[in-house]
């Protein structure tokens, strides 16, 4: 919330809204994007569905065969227990949170840039958490059971509670608060862009968002409340951001496999979360903002710092990497030794030199400001980090398991086509959620970018008149924002 | 119209022709008289009528809720003495298969058999079985054995054979244009049906043909070798302890030689193994030499020069340091004379066997160790000369009736006899068949074979033991035995199996009260209550005109029974189709067994098709390299690339037969080897072979993990602890604390890796014990085979001379179990008395414990492996186990069925622990070298516990914390100190 976002310097004031726009004009450039031109749906949008759509159907289609045919569908084999299955799970638990991160995180430290994709990321964080939660409860060879036994609940029938040693039940319990907390944090935040998008609907839309945005009408009161809410729930956000990609890390930290048995798991797959994470809001972004002619609001700004975030992250990640390689060789353990050596130079040395050159050379394009400047070339890294943080899961899954400590047993993986029509349905579900975003909800958070507005031009009309330059809480500004006046 | 589906007894009445002749015109008329189902409503649906018939329906569907149609069933009345429902019973019988008689006994669970252990009064098997033993009784309910009577083409019944067999003997005359070919008939009784036919068919002749020469039936005298005494043991081209004996004595008897029964003072044999391909025993050997086996003649003689001391100059022996090592081989066996001997191999000619016989005579052996047995066939001819024989009279048109006994001639009968073609040439064509096999298809009568387990029979053992074969269940599919085919075409007295075999021992058995005795025991006692035993001597008799090849230009071709399917006759066995071959583990397929120079040489690589030709005939089959195989050698095991097979060894591997001739029966010479430049998928159980990956530097990291620990004897008797101290590891703690395992009975197991030979037989005996699925050759390639034991294989030293270990890995059971912490739903979880259960009912599946099980013995129901079943193919199951359905784990539970039995009887005993041996694992219980050892480790009397304590005792992993309830004592082996320097260092390699 910009009235948290303190400005000491307005002189350095990021341009995060351009073409200074009138608050009525923000209002109506978002919600257009809902309500369509001329309150007509483009074309292009049922296209689009169409195709996701479609993959999404297929991704039940594999689900259903999966279920009713066993796990052998796919390529996992002794001794490859969990191969796409697992790694595309910590892959969209990865990509969510970046969602998190510029929700809470960046709320906390009042980095005022978030506001204009926050709305967005967490989405992505949402429909990640999604598509995430399909693999724990689908990998299970009998996830008729699966489904509740992992939960703990009273129950006479199996007289026992999960096992709290166990990691997979603690990641229940992550996943699940992630996802419930993110889900809240997100729709808490809607609510006064629901109210306007009550003002401006008509028919059932207005019954629908009316009874969504709670009787939002945009007190002084309600603004109190809602954003003591929104500060609290940042504040529990906050820690989960950490959580829960370290107790996921734990499914593997806490084995005893080499290549698994690292304390340096969560760290390193924290970084590596939001580092994916916010790999795919700058591939999201730049469709979006230019589909939906957003660019005044998302801005250049908003791209490099994402992509000065990937550069930080993607560097903290090679630096596990390369952790991981001493340690193993300054532990005198053969087993991790060899563990590391055949991941570089065994049968998956390929997997893992993708790894290599996507997570670790490429963020380092972004310490030149041209480049990191420039939507094209963001682009293709972005998709390129995308992939290379999918091949970081399954390199530490697939090449770990693959030859642990007894050399008989030691095997490959290659995935079936359903192993890969899964995963790509689970793309599917992902953009088909994102087009339902983007056509019903506001993707951007006009109430706190308007405050943003505000803000600036209270900055420039206060430095005009020369006036002391710290001037904060721009309060009127936002007051309107559910109106629909402007 | 009621449906009359069983056959009425008494008169039938008809009441017109129509009605005689079931013409349409009656069918319709009954139709309409007796409408089958009250479908139609005469008339107009009025008010009235709905409402009556509603509340008649009303009424009768409660009447029928409240009770059911009676159905009357009667007691059991007539019960088999001391039958309980739910309580397995044994029967002693006997398996014969390549010339030996095993004792068995077999396990029925409700009248069906499910299970065969070994009869430990049988004094030739001693209570052990092989793979094939175990494996047996799944090939009893293979659906594909249900031929029926076939009768030129079309099904047909046992009595038209019977009016056709009749019809035939009128026409045989003396019998001139009659053959019987059987296989080696080791059963007295049918013997004396041959006999008769032979007497009743002055003019027919009876050819006994085996495709598998094994010790027992390659010569007329077998020779009896008492490995127990040896203390020196040189094999030349001689697999004794694994396909040259289908029985397991030689196992047994060589592994008391290898047991460090005194840690005091440790005494072990020494073995040099001299062979073409890797066997088994060259696995176990001290010292194993590839020579080819058309070298073997030069070997053996420079051997026995050597040791005359006439030092005849050697000829340049094969590829390698053979003939270095002679020299050693003879001071050695000269050091040890009358504790040494050298053996043999039926591969070998009737020469070879005659040289090692000198040889054995001037280490003072025979007698000792050595005496020759005479063969418990009356054949007197060697087979192949019989069969060529045969095929030159059934080509000639001389054969008019050919009554074919013995398993599929067609497909096993040498290439060069052109067998199929010949029977064509044969008007009249009988033959029992297993299954639709290729014999059957250009057969005129097909009739089918009864099982071993469903038939009267017996057998004597090489030493002279005679066993009934008592059957255990009813034939499945109408099958008889080969006697009683014997016996209906040659009119003998008795015509029935039961009749045949009772009636020949009851007067050697002593009447009735000795019959059941004979049925009881396994095993026929004379009058004095001794066994039968056939007289030794110590002198052998030689079959002279056995096939001796020369070496010759080109590639050498070793046949060999496969370890899976002996002669092809278990093609459709699941159990063994997927049973790996002990060095290559290879699964559902046979290959081109290479070594890696001559791959080089060819250029191909695993997996890639050549093609093997001579004289016109040719093979093309797949390669895999096997590290130890004599240079331009190719080991061929028969048996695979049946033709026409059922569903489950359809499309596997490649039928050696097409290229085994009568000179080249044994092994062949002059094969011409090219490549064809296509591939063939090859699926093994354990894949990583570090020869094919040469780039990989962690070949060194992978040699020195300390997995399978080996040392030397002088090794161990400078510092009996070497194995355990062979890993430094940081003080050992657990994160949760330490359950106290103090009290109570404590199971556990110790694996003594100094016997263990790799023979596969736990694993069948593991499968059969607890339902075990069978996943199919696709599965196996993508790392989805169930067995909860394997045999992991290692090999060490130099690629072309590499020396193996093998090792049975099971559960461990450990104490501290990885797999038990990371299950979410707590399927996995200890029982106080130590082992590690897995409760199927609660698995969900999320194969994290099989990730974090550092042993990997853990296994995923990926697929419903039962979904394909024959209704009858499940009677074989074992019902005190589960059958897992898809999406849970299994894994090895110590037999823990087995452990309840025996406590639920020890607590009616009111006993609160187990006697020592009371309980025994299948694997344990099936393993012929005794490696395995089972019990409460709490009971400092338990043998489990006596070797828990040796020095050689380590627990593999152990520095992971697992707190391995399995442990197992490391290798010695027992190297020649002079030839240590020559031989590479191969025993501080492992990998």
């Amino acid at each position: 919330m910009a009235d948290l976002a303190v400005l000491k310097d307005p002189h350095v004031t990021p341009v995060l809204v351009e073409g200074d726009p009138s608050l009525h004009k923000l209002t109506s450039d978002v919600a257009q994007i809902v309500e369509g031109i001329n309150r007509k749906v483009p074309v292009q949008w049922y296209m689009a569905l169409a195709i996701t759509g479609g993959l999404t159907m297929l991704l039940g289609a594999m689900l259903g065969y999966l279920t009713f045919t066993g796990i052998g569908v796919w390529g996992n084999n002794q001794p490859v227990g969990w191969a796409w299955d697992i790694t595309n799970f910590v892959f969209w638990i990865g990509i969510g949170h970046a969602g998190t991160l510029i929700s809470a995180i960046l709320f906390l430290f009042r980095q005022k840039w978030r506001t204009s994709i926050n709305r967005f990321a967490e989405a992505m964080t949402l429909f990640a958490v999604a598509c995430a939660l399909i693999y724990p409860l689908f990998h299970t060879g009998r996830p008729w059971r699966a489904a509740y036994w992992l939960l703990p609940l009273p129950n006479t029938h199996l007289a026992v509670w999960p096992n709290f040693r166990s990691p997979l039940v603690w990641d229940v319990f992550a996943v699940s608060t992630y996802a419930t907390v993110s889900a809240l944090f997100w729709y808490v935040g809607l609510v006064p862009d629901l109210a306007t998008m009550r003002d401006r609907a008509t028919g059932l839309g207005q019954k629908i968002y009316g009874a969504l945005s709670l009787g939002w009408r945009g007190s002084a009161r309600h603004w109190r409340n809602y954003e003591m809410a929104y500060l609290i729930l940042a504040g529990l956000s906050t820690p989960l951001v950490l959580s829960v990609h370290s107790v996921v890390s734990f499914d593997f930290a806490t084995s005893v496999l080499p290549g698994w048995h690292t304390t340096i798991f969560p760290p390193y797959f924290v970084a590596g979360a939001i580092f994916s994470g916010f790999a795919m809001v700058v591939t999201l972004m730049v469709i979006a903002r230019w589909a939906f002619q957003i660019q005044h609001l998302v801005t250049m700004k908003h791209l490099e710092n994402m992509n000065k975030i990937m550069l930080a992250t993607g560097t903290i990640v090679g630096y596990a990497y390369a952790t991981e390689f001493f340690i193993a060789w300054y532990s005198g353990n053969p087993y991790e030794r060899f563990t590391f050596i055949n991941r570089a130079f065994g049968p998956y040395a390929w997997a893992y030199w993708t790894m290599i050159s996507c997570n670790v050379i490429t963020p380092q394009f972004f310490w030149f400001k041209k480049l990191r400047t420039n939507v094209p070339f963001m682009f293709v890294l972005s998709i390129f980090i995308n992939i290379g943080m999918w091949f970081e899961r399954f390199v530490i899954i697939a090449s770990s398991l693959h030859r642990d400590f007894l050399p008989s047993s030691w095997g490959y993986f290659t995935p079936t086509w359903v192993d890969i029509l899964t995963f790509l349905g689970t793309f599917g579900l992902f953009l088909t959620l994102f087009l339902f975003f983007v056509r019903f909800l506001p993707m951007i958070a006009v109430s706190e970018v308007k405050g943003m507005v505000a803000n600036e031009q209270m900055h420039h009309a206060v430095h005009g008149t020369a006036h002391g330059p710290d001037t904060h809480n721009p309060t009127p500004g936002m007051a309107p924002v559910t109106g629909g006046s402007h | 119209m009621i449906q009359i589906t069983k056959k009425l007894t008494g008169k039938k009445y008809w009441r017109s022709l129509d009605q005689f002749y079931q013409t349409t015109e009656f069918q319709n008329w009954i139709n309409r008289e007796f409408p089958s189902e009250a479908a139609e409503m005469l008339d107009e649906p009025s008010r009235r009528n709905i409402l009556k018939l509603m509340g008649a329906s009303f009424a009768l569907g409660g009447l029928t809720a409240c009770r059911r149609p009676i159905e009357n069933i009667l007691p059991f009345s007539k019960n088999v003495e001391g039958f309980i429902h739910g309580k397995p019973l044994y029967y002693n019988t006997v398996m014969s298969l390549g010339g030996q008689a095993v004792g068995l006994s077999v396990e029925t669970n409700e009248f069906r058999p499910t299970k065969i252990e070994g009869n430990p009064a049988h004094p030739w098997s001693l209570g052990s079985t092989k793979s094939y033993h175990q494996a047996s009784v799944l090939s009893l309910y293979d659906d594909s054995r249900g031929v029926g009577v076939i009768g030129d083409g079309k099904a047909s019944n046992w009595d038209a054979f019977t009016a056709y067999v009749k019809n035939l003997q009128g026409q045989l005359g003396n019998g001139a244009g009659l053959r019987f070919l059987s296989e080696p008939i080791h059963s007295p009784s049918f013997a004396a049906v041959k006999r008769h036919a032979m007497t009743r068919f002055p003019g027919a002749k009876w050819v006994e043909y085996s495709a598998v020469q094994t010790s027992a039936t390659a010569h007329p005298t077998v020779p009896r070798i008492a490995f127990d005494k040896a203390a020196v043991v040189v094999a030349l081209d001689s697999d004794f302890l694994g396909l040259d004996d289908t029985s397991v004595l030689a196992v047994k008897e060589f592994s008391r030689g290898r047991k460090i029964t005194d840690e005091a003072n440790p005494v072990m044999n020494r073995l040099y193994a001299v062979e073409p391909q890797f066997t088994v025993t060259g696995a176990a050997a001290d010292h194993r030499f590839r020579l080819k086996a058309s070298e073997i003649p030069n070997f053996a003689t420079a051997l026995l020069g050597a040791l005359q001391a006439q030092s005849s100059p050697l000829q340049v022996l094969g590829q390698n340091n053979a003939s270095k090592a002679l020299s050693a081989i003879a001071k050695d066996l000269l050091a040890n004379r009358g504790k040494a001997v050298v053996v043999t191999g039926p591969r070998q000619s009737a020469a070879v066997h005659q040289i090692v016989h000198q040889i054995n005579q001037a280490l003072g052996a025979v007698g000792p160790i050595v005496t020759y047995l005479p063969a418990t066939t009356d054949q007197t001819r060697p087979q192949l000369d019989a069969m060529k024989e045969l095929a030159g009279e059934m080509a000639a048109g001389q054969v008019n009736t050919l009554v074919m006994l013995g398993w599929n001639p067609v497909f096993t009968a040498p290439a060069d006899l052109s067998f199929e073609a010949n029977l064509k040439k044969v008007a009249n064509t009988i033959y029992l068949a297993q299954d639709a096999d290729e014999t059957a298809a250009v057969s005129k009568w097909v009739v089918p074979a009864a099982h071993y387990l469903e038939s009267w029979g017996d057998a004597v053992a090489v030493d002279g033991t005679a066993s009934i074969q008592q059957p255990t269940i009813q034939p499945l599919w109408g099958g008889r035995t080969p006697a009683e085919i014997a016996a209906l075409v040659s009119g003998y007295k008795d015509q029935h199996a039961y009749d045949i075999v009772r009636n020949h021992w009851l007067p050697i058995a002593g009447g009735e009260k000795g019959w059941k005795k004979a049925l009881h025991d396994g095993l026929i006692r004379n009058a004095t209550g001794a066994a039968t035993t056939a007289t030794a001597s110590t002198t052998p008799t030689f079959h002279t005109s056995a096939p001796a090849p020369t070496p010759a230009s080109g590639f050498e071709v070793i046949f060999a029974p496969s370890w899976s399917l002996f002669d092809g006759r278990f093609a459709n066995n699941g159990w063994l189709q997927e049973l790996p071959d002990p060095m290559t583990k290879l699964t559902w397929d046979n290959a081109a067994f290479i070594s890696p120079a001559s791959a080089t040489k060819l250029g191909v690589i695993g997996g890639d098709v050549i093609s093997i030709e001579r004289n016109g005939r040719k093979l093309e089959a797949a390669v895999m390299i096997q590290p130890g195989q004599a240079d331009d050698t190719i080991l061929l095991p028969v048996g695979y690339g049946r033709a026409k097979v059922g569903a489950i060894g359809e499309g596997t591997g490649f039928n050696a037969y097409s290229i085994r001739t009568t000179d080249g029966f044994g092994y062949g010479t002059g094969f011409n080897v090219s490549k064809t430049g296509r591939t063939y998928p090859l699926a093994r159980t354990q894949e990583f072979e570090y020869q094919e990956e040469p780039h990989l530097v962690n070949f060194q990291e992978v040699a020195v993990r300390p997995i399978l620990r080996e040392g030397t004897l002088d090794q161990y008797k400078k510092n009996p602890h070497f194995a355990e101290q062979m890993v430094e590891h940081p003080p050992l703690r657990s994160l949760y604390g330490d359950y106290d395992y103090s009290k109570g009975q404590q199971w556990a197991m110790t694996i003594d890796l100094n016997s263990c030979i790799g023979c596969n037989a736990c694993m069948v005996a593991c499968q059969a014990e607890n339902n075990i699925g069978v996943v199919g050759k696709e599965q196996v390639a993508r790392g989805r085979e169930m067995h909860w034991i394997r045999i992991d294989r290692y090999y060490s030293g130099a690629i072309e001379e590499p020396q193996a270990v093998t090792a049975p890995v099971t559960c461990m059971q450990c104490e501290t179990a990885p797999c038990e912490n990371v299950c979410p739903v707590a399927a996995t979880v200890h029982s106080p008395e130590g082992l590690n259960d897995m409760v199927y009912n609660r698995c969900v599946g999320t194969r994290y414990c099989s990730n974090n099980c550092p042993y990997k013995v853990r296994r995923f129901n990926f697929l419903n492996w039962h979904s394909n079943e024959h209704e009858v193919t499940r009677m074989v199951y074992n019902p005190e186990v589960t059958v897992r359905m898809r999406g849970v784990m299994e894994k090895c539970t110590y037999c823990v069925q087995r452990i309840q039995n025996a406590k639920i009887a020890a607590k009616a005993e009111n006993r609160r622990w187990l006697k020592d041996g009371e309980v025994n694992v299948a694997c344990a219980q099936a393993c012929p070298s005794d490696c395995i050892t089972f019990g409460n480790v709490n009971d400092p009397e338990s043998r489990v516990a006596k070797t828990k304590l040796s020095p050689r005792n380590y627990a593999m992993l152990g520095e992971l914390n697992t707190k391995p309830r399995t442990t197992y004592l490391a290798k010695l082996r027992n190297p020649n100190p002079e030839l240590v320097s020559a031989a590479p260092a191969a025993e501080a390699h492992h990998g």
